[in-house]
């Protein structure tokens, strides 16, 4: 193993030991868990329809504390290393600050991964207290979550390189929104047809279309998610992780920290 | 460059400079809506050499954290160059054999020391039996085995300058950049400090340390550079800054009042407890002496007065001279 690499993975491991050791994780996991229960109240007032809202519930649950805990963890991540300080013996050491940053990503990333895991093997834990068999599709849905969330958490560092972590929380979650309603900037013009195609065309090119990394609508209901599609979300997601983390690379390899 | 003088250095074969900076210089924005530029460090020529200990001594806000955030790259230099273990500045490679304790540091509270020093040893690629045998040597040497499982949460800052110390010894480093190490701790962890760095020279390490703390410099260093406003203002060894004033005698008298019109010859008079404290001019020394017997007093000593490194800022600096009686060594707070 190269000597970045290991590195890098050392600050990887560090930042999971930190997410791990944070309450506020734990509390996310638990109201993750008790939406998922309530999934089941709500299932038992739909007659046949109970195992797809305890999909639907489920994976929504997973996906907004997911994406709670891609901000704010993710815009502490470097914000409160640069606050406190700590990173600044780090960073004399032959550590380089892109091996930081990067080790940064992948250590909540991985947290990411294990929350997702736990909290997906609670909703099916909980199909199966139902005597619903569990359903393997789930993972068509968890696995674009996953890549939305680390596109979140690129997003939550390059803006608390830049900012505070309160304003680089604001600015990740309006990201998160305008991303998810980007369908809505496309079709502007249709209800705004006075606003110039350029404008709309750009906006909707800055802006990452997270509608494109949800599936759970699709899996609650039953339809099969084609492999094709799956490979060409993991491409679109990876484009913008790779053009995020290097945008917040850039800004952190100049910064002095006074 | 200021005179750079070698003094206690001179006899020895001469040493190789293990930080070598020239023309180093910084400023810092100011403002927010009018944005104008403060000047931090100016034109900065300095040597740290091989096996010595350098203080570097200035008031608060004089560049010493600065220079020191520049030279193991937090901060990135305006113009000048600099090179550290023959290796350029912005290489990486020197920093293998270099350790760095900054000013008041902030660890991470969630770990323990120990873990703390494993994580710092994996920057480094050690093997993890290296790790733990390094990490436990390090918590013995700065004191903290009664903690070394606890989270720093739960330290005390005298406590977290100990592990800030232990992180930066962890690869066993040629040259130590340390910014106030001896900021935070009580009388037992300053000595402590000042024992590990003595010891730090006994190995053959160069130590690079700023401090405001007058005392320490005066114990611990073989030259200190003097730092102002952002400038080197002088470099040399202690000796050579704080050369005796054979023109002025202190003398150590009891048995007489400090009002005794026979003490009209001395330049100063001061009480010190049940005795008094004269600085006597060398040529009325004799008159002095003789007239404090006759008044029925006893001289009880008599040597150079010897300028403190104190003496030396307040008057290089135009501060108050007052305060060197007080014999504290330390101006300024942080």
């Amino acid at each position: 193993m190269g000597r970045g690499l290991s590195r890098t993975l050392a600050v990887a491991a560090n930042t999971f030991r930190e997410t791990v050791r944070e309450r506020v994780l734990y509390n996310l996991v638990f109201f993750a868990i008790l939406m998922t229960l309530a999934g089941l109240l709500l299932g038992q007032l739909s007659i046949r329809q109970d195992e797809k809202i305890l999909k639907d519930i489920g994976l929504a649950a997973m996906d907004l504390f997911g994406t709670l805990i891609a901000i704010f963890i993710g815009t502490g991540l470097v914000s409160k290393e640069i606050e406190r300080r700590s990173l600044y013996p780090l960073l004399a050491k032959p550590l380089s600050r892109g091996e930081f940053y990067l080790g940064k990503f992948v250590g909540l990333g991985f947290t990411l991964l294990v929350n997702l895991s736990v909290m997906l093997l609670g909703l099916l834990l909980t199909l199966a207290a139902t005597e619903r068999r569990p359903d393997p599709a789930m993972l068509t849905a968890v696995y674009p979550m996953l890549l939305g969330l680390l596109l979140v958490v690129a997003f939550a560092m390059l803006f608390s390189t830049l900012t505070s972590a309160t304003l680089a929380a604001v600015l990740t979650v309006g990201v998160v929104v305008v991303g998810r309603f980007a369908n809505v900037i496309r079709d502007m013009r249709e209800v705004a047809p006075n606003v110039p195609e350029a404008l709309v065309q750009t906006l909707f090119a800055v802006v990452p279309n997270f509608a494109n990394l949800d599936f759970k609508n699709k899996v609650a209901y039953g339809e099969a998610v084609p492999l094709g599609d799956l490979g060409w979300i993991t491409l679109y997601a990876a484009a913008w992780i790779v053009i995020v983390l290097a945008l917040g690379l850039a800004s952190f390899r100049t910064r002095d920290f006074r | 460059m200021p005179e750079l003088e070698r003094g206690a250095t001179d006899h020895e074969a001469p040493r190789e400079p293990v930080v070598l900076a020239k023309g180093l210089s910084k400023s810092y924005r100011t403002g927010h809506i009018i944005q104008g530029r403060r000047s931090a460090l100016v034109d900065l020529d300095l040597e740290v050499l091989r096996g010595e200990i350098l203080g570097y001594v200035g008031p608060n806000g004089s560049g010493k954290t600065t220079t020191l955030k520049l030279l193991v790259g937090l901060l990135r230099p305006d113009r000048g160059e600099a090179t550290i273990l023959g290796e350029p500045l912005a290489s990486r490679v020197w920093r293998s054999r270099a350790g760095y304790l900054p000013e008041n540091p902030y660890l991470y509270d969630y770990l323990t020391p120990t873990e703390y020093l494993d994580y710092a040893g994996r920057l480094f690629g050690m093997p993890r039996q290296k790790r733990r045998e390094r990490s436990r040597e390090l918590i013995a040497l700065v004191g903290l085995e009664r903690s070394a499982q606890l989270p720093m949460r739960r330290f005390s800052k005298g406590m977290l300058q100990r592990a800030g110390l232990a992180q930066a010894l962890v690869n066993d480093p040629e040259l130590l950049f340390l910014d106030e190490p001896m900021s935070g701790l009580d009388p037992i962890g300053r000595r402590l400090v000042r024992d590990l760095i003595l010891g730090l020279r006994k190995a053959g390490k160069t130590v690079f340390f700023s401090t405001h703390i007058l005392s320490d410099a005066e114990t611990l260093c073989d030259r200190v550079a003097v730092l102002r406003a952002g400038r080197l203002l002088k470099v040399g060894p202690l000796g050579e800054l704080l050369r005796l004033d054979v023109s002025h005698m202190e003398v150590l008298a009891s048995g007489i009042a400090t009002t005794a019109p026979e003490l009209a010859a001395a330049a100063r008079v001061e009480r010190v407890g049940d005795r008094l404290r004269l600085e006597v001019e060398e040529r009325s020394l004799g008159r002095v002496v003789t007239a404090i017997e006759a008044a029925g007093g006893r001289v009880l000593g008599v040597q150079p007065v010897r300028r403190t490194l104190e003496d030396y800022f307040f008057e290089e600096m135009g501060g108050a001279p007052g305060a060197s009686a007080a014999g504290a060594g330390a101006w300024g707070e942080g």
